[in-house]
């Protein structure tokens, strides 16, 4: 088990709560809560070491496609593919603008 | 143990016959060495072109895992989830303190008796199938149920009691036409799920869909 913390620029904070996705092998479980204003703050604990690079990869693709709002985003992966994340995190930002 | 051999091996079955020469030149020295000693490979749920199979090979490592295609003719055997778990090796296993196995022996009679089709996979399965070693004492227990038809949300919730009542972790995919699903999301009744498909990821409301509709 891997810790890793990541830290982009951001909007106001969110406003709901979400959480999605399963425990269990090839997934992950993403929890979105409000954060301070201007600061995405996203931790990941990984059951796969030495991904640093790759989680903030994809978490820079993601940030170059849409500005998000202030979020404290916990993730617990248990070797999910980039394609599983991805789809994770847009379910997580809906059920956000839906709560 | 007793073979079968279906038509076209699905994801997570275990498959003997493919051999260090049959690998890519990029191909990492533990993936030869893991096909040098006889190790089966498991099918991968993503496309191939006539005639090949996705496949995975497991090294040593949990992060080692060789994505590759294997030729259909080379198949010398070939063991279904449901196979290791007809077969009942568990209960001769060395470590039946492991709670995996624990687990294992205390649900196989409940999920027979309900007449599910059910099988062994992950390190486990594929320990329990191949003889060599994978599983590790902190292993989860990986089952797969195969639902041809779409499963009531209160008989889902109905195993899941029954999964969280055994020890350790037990890791429940649901096998559908159309892909697999975590039975636990399933239970949850969210308005969309995940489905893994041989295309790759997928949010669904209905992981049967795809199905019925090429079925009507």
């Amino acid at each position: 088990m891997q810790t890793l913390s990541f830290e982009f620029p951001a909007g106001q904070p969110a406003r709901g709560r979400a959480l999605v996705g399963c425990v269990g092998s090839g997934d992950l479980e993403v929890l979105l809560e409000p954060g301070t204003a201007g600061t995405l703050a996203i931790q990941v604990v990984t059951s796969v070491n030495g991904s640093a690079a790759r989680w903030q990869q994809l978490f820079e693709r993601l940030l170059r496609a849409q500005q998000l709002p202030a979020l404290n985003i916990a993730i617990h992966d248990f070797g999910a593919t980039p394609g599983v994340v991805r789809l994770r995190l847009e379910q997580g930002l809906e059920e956000l603008n839906h709560a | 143990m007793a073979i079968e051999r279906p038509a076209t091996p699905r994801p997570h079955d275990l498959l003997w016959g493919m051999t260090a020469e049959q690998l890519p030149a990029d191909a990492p020295v533990w993936a030869r060495a893991a096909l040098a000693r006889h190790a089966p490979v498991v099918v991968r749920r993503a496309s191939a072109e006539p005639g090949w199979i996705a496949v995975g090979i497991r090294g040593p490592a949990r992060e080692q895992r060789f994505a590759t295609w294997m030729r259909l003719d080379a198949i010398r055997r070939h063991v279904s989830p449901e196979a290791i778990a007809r077969t009942g090796r568990w209960r001769t296993h060395a470590q039946a303190q492991w709670p995996a196995l624990r687990a294992l022996a205390q649900l196989a009679p409940e999920l027979t008796a309900r007449g599910l089709a059910w099988g062994v996979t992950g390190s486990l399965g594929f320990e329990l199938a191949s003889g060599l070693a994978a599983a590790h004492p902190a292993s989860d227990l990986d089952l797969l149920l195969r639902a041809p038809q779409p499963l009531a949300l209160g008989m889902a919730r109905t195993l899941c009691t029954l999964f969280d009542g055994a020890p350790g972790t037990v890791d429940v995919q649901l096998e559908t036409p159309c892909g697999a699903l975590a039975l636990r999301e399933w239970a949850k009744g969210a308005a969309r799920v995940l489905l893994k498909t041989s295309g790759g990821p997928l949010l669904v409301g209905d992981p049967w869909a795809a199905a019925r509709q090429a079925v009507a």
